[in-house]
């Protein structure tokens, strides 16, 4: 059996490390398209936004953002109206208020996946508290409810 | 898309979660078909387990198991039967029922076990009227299984899955991975290696989008129907995902008492207690220093 061995600093004095900026980038806005609608081409419908595929689907482009998180997403919906894909294309963790700087905001936008990022790149893989992703499917449903009400 | 660069990682919002897979080096493999795979591996599993879909395996069981047996999907059946183990011999800590079970009585080993019987064929029945099961605690875990065997049969040689913490890798040496701080998750209390095997972390309730505060757990102690107070935090090394994730549970439940558990799965803890203790078996590996 087991023994537990007790960390010889009580937790209360164990120096734990703030994460002020944790990021994580995944896709860029084109290779979501690509990977949603291979080999379709894709006219602008709203500037950054909104765009419509040559196979008769939508792309949009949009974001959820809460008090310290920042998620970056897109929703391909085919030409029957139902969601085809939804990437995360980046997720943004930060507890020093960046998340509503607009600056901080917009740094990954329109970037490659390929781009390093700057701020604790050493932080890949967390482990903790489970985090829910309800805002983001939330988030999926306006976009479905605003393309019903000006694309079909 | 054929992938033309040597690595990459990828998210989408499954079982609740953010669930990242992370891949590298495969042997002619198409990396992104592969992602393609194991994502589809957990929407599977999110389908047939999930306790809110209504047309799910878990949905099925509750709204008629104990009226007739029902077969399941043989994931499903595979994870009924980790789940009744890990009840069995956790005496009760782990608990998938979540209504219908008798109150605690004299010998109250496992009350929900003992409540479902698992027949040939992957038929599921009930014996008790009115018992709802929650596979929650232990579906995620082996949600992240079935991705690295996905993963694993495209031909990749090194992966990363993540599901909100519960993750498992292989290949490609060790991959550093923080721990929150169960007491303030915006922190980081500390760092561990994994390499070719999984962990799994339980706590408090969090969501960075509306707090960076935490809500109580949503790990419940059976013998009270009240969230687990004996532990903020706790983190599982174990060969599969789906062992570290039910442990996790039977961590924050039982506490120390759990070491008998964890030694019969070769599995390994570290849990912050609610007294401020932090405690590591004794075969723990891993940097109990602060996060550089």
């Amino acid at each position: 059996m087991n023994d537990w061995l007790k960390w010889t600093a009580p937790a209360a004095a164990v120096m734990s490390v703030a994460a002020p900026a944790y990021a994580m980038q995944y896709m860029s806005v084109e290779e979501a398209q690509k990977a949603a609608f291979p080999g379709a081409s894709f006219a602008e419908v709203q500037p950054g936004r909104v765009w419509k595929a040559s196979n008769g689907g939508y792309f949009y482009y949009d974001h959820v953002v809460g008090k310290h998180l920042l998620i970056d997403y897109t929703v391909a919906i085919g030409p029957d109206g139902r969601v085809r894909r939804v990437e995360i294309l980046n997720y943004r963790e930060s507890y020093g208020g960046e998340v509503h700087d607009p600056n901080w905001l917009g740094q990954f936008v329109g970037k490659g996946s390929q781009n390093e990022l700057r701020i604790n790149s050493d932080i890949r893989n967390i482990s903790g508290a489970t985090l829910s992703s309800t805002h983001l499917t939330e988030g999926v449903k306006k976009v479905l409810t605003y393309h019903a009400s000006h694309f079909r | 898309m054929p992938a033309t660069s040597a690595s990459f990682r990828r998210a989408r919002a499954l079982l609740g979660t953010f669930v990242e897979i992370d891949v590298a080096d495969a042997q002619g493999a198409d990396l992104e078909s592969a992602v393609e795979a194991a994502f589809s591996a957990v929407a599977e599993v999110h389908r047939l387990m999930s306790f809110h879909d209504p047309d799910s395996d878990v949905s099925r069981l509750n709204s008629a198991a104990s009226s007739c047996a029902v077969t399941v999907h043989p994931w499903t059946y595979t994870v009924l039967q980790a789940a009744l183990e890990m009840a069995q011999s956790s005496d009760g800590d782990f608990d998938v029922g979540v209504a219908g079970i008798p109150q605690p009585a004299a010998d109250s080993s496992s009350r929900t076990a003992a409540a479902i019987e698992l027949l040939a064929g992957h038929q599921v029945r009930f014996r008790h009227a009115g018992l709802r099961i929650d596979l929650g605690g232990i579906a995620k875990g082996f949600a992240v299984d079935c991705a690295i065997d996905a993963l694993r049969r495209c031909g990749v040689r090194s992966a990363m899955v993540n599901a909100g913490g519960d993750l498992a890798t292989f290949g490609g040496g060790a991959r550093i991975v923080h721990i929150r701080d169960p007491r303030s998750p915006g922190r980081l209390l500390c760092q561990v290696e994994v390499s070719n095997g999984a962990l799994a972390s339980s706590a408090r309730r969090f969501d960075p989008f509306r707090s960076a505060e935490t809500t109580e757990t949503s790990v419940l102690d059976p013998s009270t129907r009240r969230p687990a107070e004996r532990v903020l935090g706790a983190t599982v090394r174990a060969s599969t995902c789906m062992v570290a994730d039910a442990l996790t549970k039977i961590v924050m439940v039982g506490g120390e008492r759990a070491a008998a558990q964890l030694a019969r799965f070769q599995a390994s803890a570290m849990l912050v207690a609610a007294d401020g203790n932090i405690l590591t078996t004794s075969d723990w590996q891993g940097d109990l220093q602060h996060a550089a």
